[in-house]
């Protein structure tokens, strides 16, 4: 009886093995051939800013990681440090922030001239993040015995949150006061070779901005990159 | 029935009474069990964001710097380790933008002056305005198998740079940057009212 059981047992399993190596064989779909690295551009673009101001800037990023389980059990919620050994890094950045006047823009509506005097009204500032430099040198890292290393791709991600965390901080460095003063002074000289003379020289801006506004004009890469 | 078959049965109904409420137990139990499982819910969370940390001004000056042409570039660059088994590789995409113009600093105490009834400018040569062109805050990662330091990564930021600097700074450009320079300078002393101007480059 046994035998006979381990008989069927067999032949059950060599047709399904029969099976399984005949199954027909589906011309293998290739894959869609993506290109994986990002289209590399040089873009030339004609211009005439005036940058009037800079200002240099340091931050030391700090990320602190450790895995911790959360959830609700019993509805009530939880969340642990698990005590797998944690991750720290502090990544020293510094940047350099410039404003500038567009005046590719500039025309004779810019311009006011009653008698000898001239009243020039520059287009708004535009604040651009224009270099940044990652201090390898002094970068601390601590890694427990359990984890693994701080990777590249985690490690850009903490620079371009600290990149990004230094944009948010520049409507309060009041660059746009120094930008304004700073065209004037590079401007009324200008005037002046002209034939002006200083005291009959205005040089104005639209407004005052708030910090709102001043957020709204600081140039970002993607900008950049659309024009 | 004799004394012994009573005992019997007795024991029979006890043994099923037993099995009853094992069941019974075994079934709240699961039940509870299925029920505290649906409520629950554990995850395990790694916080990937940085910590807010203070931005410090460490310097502000006013510059005079007027650009006509600025470069945007992106440089692929890698670096390859041979190994036993295999090889490590760590591929990064830098991305820079070079301006070129004039320092305003640069201009001689007359770089601008009526003569007559024309204007005379004499415009500073046409350079790299800031040698810190790379925002390496923005660099990608791309690839990177095996171990790299801090030491690899700084030596591919000077590679960028030295590539950015080949590939955008070329005499070609230079000469864009300064034909634009006369173009916009035109433009003003003409938005100004000024017809009569010559331009000339101080060499």
């Amino acid at each position: 009886m046994m035998n006979r059981l381990y008989f069927n047992f067999l032949i059950v399993f060599a047709a399904l093995a029969v099976a399984g190596c005949s199954r027909k064989q589906t011309p293998r779909q290739q894959p869609e051939s993506v290109d994986t690295i990002p289209m590399l551009v040089m873009q030339v673009q004609k211009c005439s800013r005036l940058y009037t101001a800079e200002y240099k800037m340091h931050k030391i990023i700090t990320h602190d990681d450790e895995i911790r389980m959360k959830g609700k059990f019993l509805n009530q919620d939880y969340d642990v440090a698990l005590p797998m050994g944690s991750r720290k890094i502090a990544i020293p950045i510094d940047a350099t922030v410039k404003a500038y006047i567009d005046l590719s823009s500039f025309s004779e509506k810019n311009v006011r001239r009653v008698g000898d005097k001239i009243d020039v009204t520059l287009p708004d500032p535009r604040i651009e993040m224009t270099s940044s430099r990652i201090n390898h040198g002094e970068i601390r890292k601590y890694v427990a015995l359990t984890r693994q290393n701080f990777s590249d791709k985690e490690m850009a991600g903490y620079e371009q949150q600290g990149r990004q965390a230094i944009i948010n901080d520049i409507p309060q460095t009041g660059i746009m006061e120094m930008a304004k003063e700073s065209a004037a002074r590079v401007m009324v000289p200008f005037f002046v070779g002209m034939g002006f003379n200083e005291k009959d020289i205005t040089i104005s801006f639209r407004k005052d901005f708030s910090d709102n506004e001043i957020k709204k004009m600081i140039v970002t890469a993607s900008d950049a990159e659309r024009k | 029935m004799d004394k012994t078959g009573k005992n019997k049965i007795t024991l029979t109904k006890l043994n099923i009474m037993l099995w009853a409420v094992a069941v019974i137990a075994v079934v709240v139990l699961v039940f509870g069990f299925c029920h505290t499982a649906k409520t629950s819910s554990a995850r395990l969370e790694v916080d990937d964001r940085i910590d807010v940390t203070p931005t410090i001004i460490t310097s502000m000056k006013q510059i005079g710097e007027w650009e006509f042409l600025s470069v945007n570039d992106e440089e692929l660059v890698d670096t390859i380790k041979r190994g036993f088994l295999r090889d490590d590789k760590l591929v990064r995409i830098y991305y820079g933008k070079l301006s070129l113009g004039i320092n305003m600093h640069d201009v001689s105490p007359r770089w601008i002056r009526q003569q007559g009834d024309s204007v005379l400018v004499a415009l500073p040569k046409i350079e790299l305005l800031d040698k810190d062109f790379i925002d390496e805050a923005r660099t990608k990662a791309f690839i990177e198998t095996g171990s790299w330091t801090d030491a690899d990564r700084d030596s591919l930021y000077h590679r960028a740079y030295a590539k950015m600097l080949t590939r955008c700074l070329t005499e070609e450009n230079i000469k864009t940057a300064r034909e634009n320079a006369s173009l916009q300078f035109g433009k003003m002393l003409k938005a100004l009212g000024i017809e009569k101007f010559a331009i000339s480059w101080q060499e």
